[in-house]
C-alpha cells in the first residue's frame, strides 16, 4: 500500500531517533531491498573484475593525475548537495538521502555516457575506479562534515553502518579480482555484467518501484525533486567549467563534467538499505531512487548536447570487448 | 663470398651463414615444430577486455591439416592456386594459413580494412579462388566477388576456438552492442564447419601429406602486395624457400642466447597479414615453440593492457607508432612489463628518442631492423647481442649482402649515400605477373630496394631516404598515385599531387595539393569522397587547394617541389641536397 510524501516524514519525525520499524511504511519491500542488494553485488563483482592489484597501487602511488577529478567528486558534488540541504529546507532524513547522493563515488554508467559523447574512455574508467576505491575514506569523510548540522534536527548519519557497508561491498569487488586473476574469461563475463546490471537496477526500479509509490510521487513536493534532477546537471556543468578553465582538452573535460555529475545510484541505494532502517531508511533512499531515475535521462540530454560539439577525436572501438 | 666489413659486427654465435635449410617446404616446417612442441600452447587470442581462446601446436597441425582437405577436397583447389586470407589477427588465421601452405596453395594476404575496390584489384590481380574472410566485413563482398575469380568463400569470426560460452557473449555484443556483424548476402561456409568437412575427409583416408608432393624451395608460398615505386599494388612472389631462409636469418641474427627455445611469449600486436609480423612473429616464433599472443585490434593502445596484465610476454614486436604509444599510455609506464627481455622494430624507421626511452621504461633492449615486403622481408638488422646502433638499420642478417649503389649500379665507398641493394636467399622471385615491373627491382639478383642509404666502416647502415614519392603511415606504404587516382576521379578536381609530410605519431602523413575546377569541391567532400575508396591511413590528413602545380618539362606533376616547400626542420634535411635521384 502506497503512502502519501507527508505521512513518510510524520512517521520519522514521530519515531526518531529509535528508528523504529514502520514496515507499513515501506517505500522499498523487502522484496525489492533483497533485490537491490543482490544487483548491486553484481555490481561490485564487476567492478572487482575489471580491477588488479596494480590500480590499487596506482591509485594510491599517484592520484596527482586525477586530482581534478578527484577535487570535483568529493569536494564539489557533496557541497553541491549540501547547499540545496540548506537551501531547500528538506526534512532530516530525507536531506542525509541528498548529502549521500553527492558523496558517492561515480558509477559505472558514466563510462557508457562518455563513450557516447566522444570523451575520454580511458579516463572515464581510471576515473570510475579510484573514486570508488577512495570513496571508503571520502564517502564518510563528507557525509559527517557536511551532515554534522543535521544532527540537531534529529537526523544522526549512521557513519559507523556505512563504513562497514563499504567494507562489505568490498567482498565482491576482492573476490571477482581474484576470480579474474585465476580466469581471465570469467573475469571479463563479471566485468560485463556489472554494466549490465547497472541498467538492470533501473529497469527493475521503473517496473516494481515507480507504479506501487505512485502516491509517494505524486505527493513528493518540487524541493526534493529539484535535488535529484539538478544534483546531475549542475555537477557535470561545474566540473566541466573547471575543466575548462584548467585548459583541459575538450574529450577530457566532458569526461570529468559526466564522471562527477554521474554518480553511483546503486550503490546510494545499497548504502541507504545495508545501513538504516525503518522510516529513516524510507525517506534516506527516496532521493537515491530518483536520482538513479532521473540520471539516466539527463545523462542522455547532456550526452546529445556534447555530441553535437564539432571534434574530431572519435574512438573507433566501442570498448565492450 | 668475400669478407665483408660487418662480418666481424655479428655477435658471438652467429655464422655469417645460415645453415642449410633442411626442410623442403613450409608445411613441413608447421609439422615438424608442432612436433616438437605438440603441448605447448601455441597461440592466444586476447581481446581488448581479456577475453582469450588459445590453440595448442598439435591443434594448429591438425586444424590446419583439416583445412587443407577441405581446400584441396571440397574447394578443389589444385597446386599453386591462390588463396586470400582477409582478418585480423585471431586463432584461425595460423589454422588457414597454414592449411593453405599445406594444401600446396598459394597465400594472398590481405587487410581487412581494404576498400570494395582496393579488394577487387588485390582479388583479381592475384586470381585468387578461395577467399577466407572475417565475417565483419564480408558485406563488401557482393560488389567485389562480381569481377575476379573467388569461386568459394569462407568466412571466420573473431571469436572462433574461444570457449563456446564466451565465443557466444563475443558474437552477442558484436552483433547487438557494436552491430559490426553484417548480413552476408552471399553463398559462404563458416570456417568451422570448412573444417569439420576436411576432418571428416582425413577420416575417410584423404592423405594430407600427398598434398605436399613436388613442393620444394622455389614453390611459390605467398604473394605478398606491396605498391613498389609505381603505385600500382603488385603481388611479390615469395617463395617456400623465401621465407623459410628469412625466418632462419632473422632467428640466427637475434641469436640463440636471446631467444629460448619453448618458453618465449610474444606479443603480435602488428597484424599478421603484413608480412614483418607474418615471418617474425608467426612463423619465426612458431620455429622456437613460442606462445604467440594474438591482439586483433592495438587501436587504442589500451587495447593491450589486458595483454600485458595477463601473459608474461618476454618479446614484442612493433613499429615505431606502437611503441610510442605504448610510451604514452599510464598503465604501461607504471607498470612496464615484468618478462621482458628485448623488442624487435620494424616497418618504419624507429626514433632514437623512442628507442632511449623505451630502454628507460623497460630496462630491456629494443632493436630496430629493415626490410621490404621484397625481401620476405628481414635485410639488416641491430645484432641484439652486438653494438645496437640507434638511427641506424643494422648490419644485414646472416647470408645476406647489402651494397650502396651509385646511378650506374656501381658500388660506392663506406660513408656515401646511393641506393640500397641486397641479395641473398630471401630476395622474391619477381612481381605476379608484371615482369616490366621486375626489371627495375631485380638486376642480376640484387634487388634494388629504392631506398637511399649510407653504409658506415663497420658495416652499419643508415637509411637516408626513401624511395622518393612514398609515404609510409604507421608502417603501411601509402602509394601518391593511386591517392591521386582516385582525387582526380572527383568531380570539379582538375589535379592532385599528394605527399608525405611529417607527423609525430604515424611517422609521416598524407597531405594532399588540389587544382579545382569550377564549382570546386569543398575538403570535406574530398576527405568524404577519398574515405569510401582508400583505406583510412591512406586519406589525405590536409587538403591544399592551388591555381598550379610544380611540373616537370613533360608535365609529370614534381611532388619533390611540393616537399621542397615544407619548412627545412620539418624534413631535418633536403633530400635532394644530399643524393642525387638514382632513379634518373
Amino acid at each position: 500500500m502506497s503512502h502519501t510524501f507527508d505521512e513518510i516524514v510524520v512517521a520519522t519525525l514521530q519515531e526518531v531517533p529509535e528508528l523504529a520499524d514502520v514496515p507499513d511504511a515501506a517505500v522499498v519491500t523487502e522484496f525489492e531491498q533483497i533485490m537491490l542488494v543482490a544487483l548491486l553485488f553484481v555490481i561490485m563483482f564487476g567492478m572487482g573484475a575489471s580491477l588488479t592489484p596494480r590500480d590499487f597501487l596506482s591509485a594510491i602511488k599517484k592520484p596527482a593525475g586525477l586530482i581534478i577529478g578527484f577535487v570535483t567528486q568529493f569536494a564539489i558534488m557533496p557541497l553541491i548537495a549540501f547547499i540545496m540541504v540548506l537551501t531547500l529546507n528538506l526534512p532530516p532524513w530525507v536531506a542525509v538521502g541528498a548529502l549521500l547522493m553527492g558523496s558517492v563515488p561515480g558509477g559505472t554508467t558514466s563510462n557508457i555516457f562518455t563513450y557516447f559523447s566522444k570523451g575520454n574512455l580511458a579516463l572515464s574508467v581510471l576515473m570510475t575506479t579510484n573514486s570508488t576505491l577512495f570513496a571508503l575514506v571520502m564517502t564518510p569523510l563528507a557525509l559527517s562534515i557536511y551532515g554534522a548540522g543535521l544532527v540537531a534536527e534529529g537526523a544522526e548519519i549512521p557513519i559507523q553502518n556505512i563504513i562497514v557497508t563499504l567494507v562489505i561491498l568490498l567482498v565482491p569487488v576482492t573476490i571477482a579480482m581474484w576470480v579474474r586473476s585465476k580466469n581471465a574469461n570469467v573475469g571479463a563475463v563479471l566485468e560485463l555484467m556489472g554494466g549490465v546490471f547497472g541498467i538492470f537496477v533501473i529497469i527493475f526500479l521503473i517496473v516494481t518501484w515507480v507504479p506501487r509509490n505512485w502516491e509517494l510521487l505524486l505527493t513528493t513536493p518540487w524541493n526534493v525533486y529539484f535535488v535529484p534532477i539538478m544534483l546531475g546537471p549542475i555537477g557535470i556543468g561545474i566540473a566541466y567549467g573547471l575543466s575548462k578553465l584548467l585548459r583541459l582538452h575538450p574529450m577530457n573535460a566532458r569526461t570529468v563534467g559526466l564522471e562527477t555529475g554521474i554518480q553511483n545510484g546503486p550503490l546510494a541505494i545499497g548504502i541507504v538499505i545495508l545501513s538504516f532502517s525503518g522510516a529513516a531508511l524510507d525517506q534516506a533512499i527516496l532521493i537515491p531512487v530518483l536520482y538513479s531515475l532521473f540520471i539516466v535521462i539527463i545523462a542522455t540530454f547532456i550526452t546529445l548536447y556534447f555530441r553535437r560539439a564539432n571534434l574530431a577525436e572519435e574512438q573507433d572501438i566501442p570498448s565492450l570487448l | 663470398m668475400p669478407a665483408h666489413p660487418w662480418t666481424s659486427q655479428y655477435p658471438e654465435g652467429t655464422s655469417p651463414e645460415i645453415a642449410d635449410v633442411t626442410l623442403p617446404h613450409l608445411a613441413a616446417f608447421v609439422r615438424d615444430a608442432a612436433d616438437r612442441y605438440a603441448d605447448a600452447i601455441a597461440f592466444t587470442q586476447c581481446m581488448p577486455n581479456g577475453m582469450n581462446g588459445s590453440l595448442r601446436y598439435r591443434a594448429v597441425d591438425d586444424l590446419s591439416d583439416a583445412f587443407a582437405a577441405y581446400l584441396r577436397e571440397a574447394c578443389e583447389l589444385q597446386p599453386g592456386d591462390r588463396v586470400a586470407l582477409q582478418m585480423p589477427n585471431c586463432l584461425s588465421y595460423p589454422i588457414a594459413a597454414f592449411g593453405v601452405f599445406k594444401a600446396g596453395g598459394v597465400l594472398v594476404n590481405t587487410n581487412p580494412l581494404y576498400t570494395a575496390s582496393e579488394m577487387t584489384h588485390q582479388y583479381a590481380d592475384s586470381g585468387a579462388q578461395v577467399l577466407v574472410i572475417i565475417d565483419m566485413f564480408a558485406d563488401r563482398l557482393p560488389e567485389v566477388l562480381p569481377n575476379t575469380d573467388i569461386e568459394k568463400v569462407i568466412t571466420v569470426k573473431v571469436g572462433d576456438f574461444f570457449p563456446p560460452i564466451i565465443a557466444g557473449i563475443i558474437r552477442l555484443v558484436q552483433r547487438y552492442w557494436d552491430r559490426s556483424i553484417p548480413t552476408i548476402d552471399i553463398p559462404h561456409t563458416p570456417f568451422r564447419e570448412a573444417l569439420e568437412a576436411g576432418r571428416k575427409a582425413i577420416d575417410r583416408g584423404v592423405d594430407v601429406e600427398a598434398y605436399m608432393d613436388g613442393l620444394d624451395h622455389d614453390s611459390l608460398a605467398a604473394l605478398q602486395y606491396t605498391g613498389g615505386t609505381t603505385g600500382v599494388s603488385k603481388g611479390a612472389m615469395l617463395t617456400h624457400g623465401n621465407l623459410l631462409s628469412n625466418t632462419r636469418q632473422m632467428l640466427d641474427m637475434i641469436g640463440e642466447d636471446n631467444i629460448r627455445p619453448g618458453t618465449e611469449v610474444v606479443l603480435t600486436a602488428l597484424p599478421l597479414y603484413h608480412v614483418f609480423a607474418f615471418t617474425v612473429n608467426l612463423l619465426g616464433f612458431f620455429e622456437v615453440g613460442a606462445r604467440n599472443i594474438l591482439i586483433p585490434s592495438p587501436r587504442p593502445p589500451s587495447n593491450l593492457k589486458r595483454a600485458f596484465e595477463n601473459y608474461p610476454i618476454t618479446w614484442m614486436t612493433g613499429v615505431n607508432t606502437l611503441f610510442s604509444a605504448l610510451l604514452k599510455e599510464r598503465w604501461f609506464l607504471e607498470y612496464p612489463p615484468d618478462h621482458l627481455r628485448a623488442s624487435a622494430a620494424g616497418g618504419m624507421a624507429l626514433h632514437t628518442a623512442v628507442a632511449q626511452r623505451w630502454r628507460e621504461v623497460t630496462g630491456t633492449e629494443i632493436v630496430e631492423g629493415y626490410g621490404l615486403t621484397e625481401a620476405s622481408p628481414v635485410l639488416s638488422f641491430n645484432p641484439l647481442s652486438g653494438e645496437i646502433r640507434d638511427g641506424t638499420i643494422g648490419i644485414p642478417v646472416p647470408s645476406t649482402e647489402m651494397r650502396i649503389v651509385d646511378e650506374n649500379g656501381e658500388p660506392v665507398p663506406p660513408g656515401t649515400s646511393g641506393e640500397i641493394v641486397a641479395r641473398g636467399p630471401q630476395i622474391m622471385e619477381g612481381y605476379w605477373q608484371r615482369p616490366e615491373a621486375n626489371e627495375d627491382v631485380l638486376k642480376n639478383g640484387w634487388l634494388h630496394t629504392g631506398d637511399i642509404g649510407v653504409m658506415d666502416e663497420d658495416g652499419y647502415f643508415t637509411i637516408v631516404d626513401r624511395k622518393k614519392d612514398m609515404i609510409l603511415v604507421s608502417g603501411f606504404n601509402v602509394f601518391p598515385n593511386e591517392v591521386e587516382d582516385v582525387m582526380t576521379q572527383l568531380e570539379g578536381i582538375a589535379e592532385a599531387a599528394v605527399i608525405g609530410v611529417p607527423d609525430e605519431k604515424s611517422g609521416e602523413q598524407v597531405r594532399a595539393y588540389v587544382v579545382a575546377e569550377d564549382p570546386a569541391p569543398t575538403r570535406e567532400e574530398i576527405i568524404a569522397h577519398c574515405r569510401k575508396h582508400l583505406a583510412a591511413y591512406k586519406v589525405p590528413k590536409s587538403v591544399e587547394f592551388r591555381d598550379d602545380l610544380p611540373k616537370s618539362l613533360v608535365g609529370k606533376i614534381l611532388r619533390k617541389d611540393l616537399r621542397a616547400e615544407l619548412p627545412d626542420e620539418q624534413f631535418g634535411f633536403t633530400p635532394e641536397s644530399v643524393v642525387g635521384d638514382p632513379r634518373k
